[in-house]
């Protein structure tokens, strides 16, 4: 590939730059734009744009936001000056739309380090031309179902693209994951068994049962959720990678968790005691003891932060707890942990569930097949009394809770968010669990308002 | 009643398998699941009781290690198809009885080859769309995402005919495959559950004499509010292309 720097290259690099300026004067999102007009006039404009001498990718299926934004926090209270897609998107438009932004009009980068989300989907379309240092793949589980198909196909293109000099930072308990690149250096995180691993497979869907070497039926040594957990084939060496940063001990009562590096144990800070943010805490920690940091470093950073607002919320008011958690919509996964994670805390919840795409709803009706991988079980739970429903879709998820089990009087179905919200029943409530999809922000602010009108209603009775 | 599910570790996305959960409630439970797995002799070899076999979508590895596990029995599904046996294939399943499956670069993976369709993969332009049709005089609705595209005429032996969306393939009208019992379909998903009427009608072939729905009320609302919606987009796409032909 040609990657000198052509006429093409500075019209295109031009063009964009005017572009961003234009659209922040007419207070317009310039995430994407400037990017794709780039790659319009310049296909391989990403190629020959100079890039950071340090690239630190995060990819995979669910957490990729929160790691980048952990990472970005901590390198940059350790005084590092760095660019990332933050506030872009993660697709090939909005990275080239980021480095655009960190270079001058020659081409030429102002940053040394980048720090950049990268869409699994997208690989074909980054990799080619960008290769990362370091490439955190937090997992790979099945995802929106019309844009991602399977994990064998998200899996097999990140085999094909990702360049052979990048060192893979894996969950070394997800089988799917733990073995993408299989030839690049690699460094493994995990969790060392938990008490509340099981022998038995609670879930609806396991992405990985069959041994993809030779097809032999799995054998899991525990499971943690889907296909997370330890495990080996029975016939071949296939099996779940021993972990170089492995946390040996969740202490939830004092938020600590210990891990085993490969310099020695260390105790970690935890800012949440969600499963699924504790193995993005322990992927940023890998990650960044191999950059360089220290152990100081990285927790004291580590022990200030906060996970982002729009993805997890805990607030108390006036004696009833309020949670909002992100339940990615057409992701059956991040829906089942948002559900399991309902079912598991204490006391009495009613759960308001808000999952439907409802961009999608302008082009007909969403695909609702990925309600039927979501562990909607779990809402079938004594200590959940009440599921709220709305959304463009409310009548299939009314059958889907039948499905599951809930009974019928434990329902609330209304198309309407805020009407269904004041089905609310606080009798005997001790939390309201808000479960929302990430293009419902708006609307989960006016849900969480009007539940909190509704306890002010119940405080006055 | 007995309902084989085939080869469910690998025949397993999309929420095909909410289906089978959909019959068990319809069934009130009365009905025993055979699963086989990849290492079993499928039931259905020696078995002649079985009232519905039924096969979920796929990886396209996975198609490949299915094919040469039914390949050896092509005879007896063949007998079951000519005896009547209802069988039902979701997504890429359907494309495991046909002649051949063909990858990007032209070579071609050998299928069961019962039938004269085969089908094409196009792994980095996945197809995803709504679909409206009608099977004999059932309306059915239902979602498409799929790799491959199935060729063949099927005119003769269709399985629903497309008023929203496309048929095996972009150039007909015509979706999936029917031949006696046995439906083929590249619809996916609870497809059951979406169409109370096509599974009311299923359960008949089954040998169920009145079949009863689980959640029939608020399976129908379901349905009739996806209908009309649907029905909107495919009057909103027929006006579209024709203003198309006009134009052209």
């Amino acid at each position: 590939m040609n990657n000198k720097k052509s006429i093409k290259f500075y019209v295109a690099l031009w063009l964009a730059k005017l572009s961003c300026k234009v659209l922040k004067l007419l207070k317009r999102n310039a995430t994407s734009f400037p990017g794709d007009l780039a790659i319009r006039i310049c296909p391989n404009f990403l190629g020959i744009l100079e890039k950071p001498e340090t690239i630190i990718g995060v990819t995979g299926t669910n957490g990729k936001t929160t790691v980048s934004n952990m990472i970005n926090d901590i390198l940059t209270e350790n005084g590092y000056d760095l660019v990332n897609n933050k506030y872009g998107s993660n697709i090939d438009r909005g990275i080239t739309t980021t480095l655009i932004n960190a270079a001058n009009l020659r081409g030429q980068t102002k940053k040394k380090l980048a720090v950049l989300e990268i869409d699994e989907r997208s690989a074909n379309k980054v990799y080619p031309y960008l290769t990362p240092k370091y490439l955190i793949c937090t997992n790979i589980f099945r995802d929106s179902l019309m844009r991602n198909g399977h994990t064998e196909f998200i899996a097999d293109v990140l085999d094909k693209y990702i360049p052979k000099e990048t060192i893979m930072v894996e969950n070394a308990d997800d089988l799917i994951c733990s073995h993408i690149a299989e030839n690049n250096k690699k460094i493994y995180f995990g969790i060392d068994k938990l008490d509340t691993d099981t022998k038995d497979f609670e879930n609806k869907t396991r992405d990985i049962i069959v041994c993809p070497k030779c097809y032999s039926k799995l054998e899991y040594d525990y499971v943690r959720y889907h296909h997370i957990g330890k495990a080996h084939c029975p016939n071949c060496d296939y099996k779940t990678p021993d972990a170089d940063y492995l946390a040996t001990k969740l202490d939830l009562d004092n938020m600590k968790m210990t891990v085993k590096t490969p310099t020695g144990e260390e105790i970690y800070t935890l800012i949440t005691n969600n499963i699924i943010n504790i193995y993005n805490i322990l992927a940023v920690i890998a990650l960044l003891k191999e950059f360089g940091l220290s152990y100081e470093q990285i927790n004291t950073s580590l022990a200030k932060l906060k996970i982002v607002e729009t993805r997890f919320s805990d607030e108390t008011y006036n004696g009833i707890r309020i949670v909002t958690h992100l339940a990615k919509g057409m992701n059956p996964i991040a829906c089942s942990r948002a559900f399991d994670y309902t079912r598991k805390e204490p006391g009495n919840k009613a759960a308001i569930v808000i999952v439907d795409d409802l961009h999608e709803e302008k082009f007909g009706s969403e695909n609702t097949s990925w309600q039927y991988d979501t562990d909607y079980e779990f809402l079938n739970d004594a200590s959940i009394k009440q599921v709220i429903v709305a959304g463009p879709r409310y009548l299939d998820s009314k059958v889907r809770l039948l499905m599951a089990g809930v009974p019928n009087e434990k329902i609330v179905c209304k198309k309407d968010e805020i009407e269904a919200t004041r089905g609310l029943n606080l009798d005997n409530i001790d939390s309201v669990f808000i479960l929302h999809d990430l293009y419902s922000i708006e609307e989960t602010k006016n849900i969480k308002n009007t539940v909190k009108q509704l306890i002010d209603e119940k405080g006055n009775k | 009643m007995k309902i084989e599910v085939l080869f469910p570790e690998v025949a397993n996305l999309y929420g095909d398998l909410s289906n089978i959960e959909y019959l068990k409630k319809c069934l009130n439970n009365d009905v025993e699941i055979i699963e086989t797995s990849l290492n079993d002799e499928p039931a259905f070899v020696k078995q002649d009781d079985i009232n519905l076999i039924f096969m979920a979508g796929m990886t396209e590895k996975s198609q490949e290690i299915v094919i040469k596990k039914l390949k050896p029995y092509a005879d007896r599904i063949d007998e079951l198809v000519s005896k009547n046996q209802p069988i039902l294939l979701l997504g890429n399943a359907m494309e495991i009885l046909g002649k051949f499956i063909e990858n990007e670069d032209e070579s071609q993976i050998r299928a069961v080859g019962l039938y004269h369709f085969y089908a094409h993969r196009d792994m980095m332009h996945r197809y995803s769309g709504y679909y409206l049709g009608k099977h004999k005089d059932i309306e059915i609705v239902g979602f498409k995402a799929q790799f491959t595209t199935t060729y063949g005429n099927n005119d003769e032996c269709y399985f629903s005919e497309t008023e929203l969306g496309m048929g095996i393939n972009i150039s007909t009208k015509y979706e999936g495959v029917q031949k006696n019992n046995l439906i083929g379909t590249c619809i996916l998903g609870p497809i059951l559950i979406l169409n109370p009427l096509f599974t009311k009608e299923l359960l008949k072939t089954m040998g169920v004499e009145n079949p009863k729905l689980a959640f029939e009320e608020e399976v129908m609302a379901a349905y009739n509010e996806r209908l009309k919606k649907f029905k909107k987009m495919a009057e909103k796409e027929q006006k579209e292309n024709k203003k198309n032909s006009k134009k052209y």
